[in-house]
């Protein structure tokens, strides 16, 4: 069983990390395509304080030694999981920049080759 | 008369760059080039500029990968039949470049590759490169059942199917090993024609010793990864 007390710290805990993350989406510094799995990993927290029995279970299947260290696990799986994702964006950022770049510099022949055919007629 | 472009990705380059392109121009009036300037920190720009040569001056340097991408979107861009892909250090021979070019004229072949390792003649590379090289070769064939020889040769021709499907999807660094897993699983015809390559003139190879067990686990990786993503399409 999870003690009370440390289930009014989380429950605390996870109000302020929601908080946070409204705040940022509020203000337009966080995107909400790429907070969805932050807000997903709060409401997990909240479920698993709510009703910590599931938590038990979770425990009692993997046949993990402790409550806490279950809850560490799930926090770790979060937190990796979030990393990939931000690597990924990322990657696709990147590939998206190369085009970029690439279009742009293709584009700065054709204005260079436009130019001088325009000084060429004057 | 199929329209052909030959590639030359440069990065500061600047001691070989107006060497080889002077040579192109003299030799082969009939073929366009386009030198890709991976946004040289030296001269190569304003050599190229005052010679008044076709360049594309990329932003932001790219790697091999990127600016060879480049050229093959450039060349679909602008309608090419046929690209070539050659080095701005001066280290592959033009000289071989019609007899290259004829398989895919005649529709024998999607892509060419100049080979070193055919004849073993001229500049072999150093004896542990040609270890790496015999290596990544025997994994290409395993993966693909394709075996190039020269795999890490960056003097190629290509058809137009392989413009199109390069200039959508390159690798990006140390790509060649890699774009013939790419040839291979889209069904490239690919054959291997023997050249004598020249030791470097100036500037430097891309791949260091210190480098080059990052290249060869990198490389392996990328390789394997292209194959299992088609799946079982041959």
């Amino acid at each position: 069983m999870i003690p009370v007390t440390l289930r009014v710290t989380l429950i605390i805990a996870v109000c302020f990390y929601f908080i946070f993350i409204l705040h940022y989406l509020k203000n337009k510094m966080l995107e909400l395509k790429y907070t969805l799995i932050w807000l997903a990993a709060g409401f997990v927290m909240i479920l698993l304080i709510a009703f910590p029995e599931l938590l038990m279970t979770f425990v009692a299947v993997f046949g993990i030694e402790s409550n806490m260290n279950g809850l560490y696990i799930l926090v770790f799986a979060f937190v990796i999981t979030t990393l990939m994702t931000l690597t990924s964006i990322v990657s696709r950022q990147n590939l998206k920049i190369r085009i970029l770049i690439q279009e742009l510099s293709i584009m700065e022949k054709r204005i260079r080759e436009l130019e001088s055919m325009e000084q060429g007629k004057n | 008369m199929l329209r052909t472009l030959i590639i030359i990705p440069a990065y500061n380059e600047e001691g070989s760059i107006e060497k080889v392109v002077n040579n192109l121009i003299e030799k082969f009036p009939k073929y366009d080039y386009l030198v890709i300037n991976d946004g040289s920190t030296d001269h190569t720009q304003s050599i190229c500029n005052s010679n008044k040569y076709q360049v594309v001056n990329l932003a932001i340097n790219m790697g091999i990968g990127g600016a060879v991408q480049t050229g093959y979107r450039y060349a679909w861009d602008n309608h090419y039949d046929i690209a070539v892909q050659i080095d701005g250090d001066g280290q592959h021979d033009v000289s071989y470049l019609e007899e290259m070019i004829r398989p895919i004229e005649e529709g024998q072949a999607d892509i060419v590759i100049g080979s070193r390792f055919l004849e073993k003649e001229g500049f072999q590379s150093t004896r542990i490169r040609r270890v790496g090289i015999n290596f990544l070769s025997f994994l290409g064939k395993l993966l693909t059942g394709v075996r190039v020889k020269d795999i890490t040769s960056g003097y190629r021709v290509v058809n137009t199917k392989f413009i199109r499907i390069f200039a959508l999807d390159y690798p990006a660094d140390y790509p060649e090993p890699e774009a013939m897993v790419i040839a291979a699983v889209h069904g490239g015809r690919i054959k291997e024609y023997p050249v004598i390559m020249r030791e470097r003139k100036a500037g430097e190879s891309s791949i260091t010793m210190k480098k080059s067990i990052y290249y060869m686990c990198k490389v392996t990786l990328a390789m394997i990864i292209r194959r299992i993503s088609f799946g079982v399409r041959r």
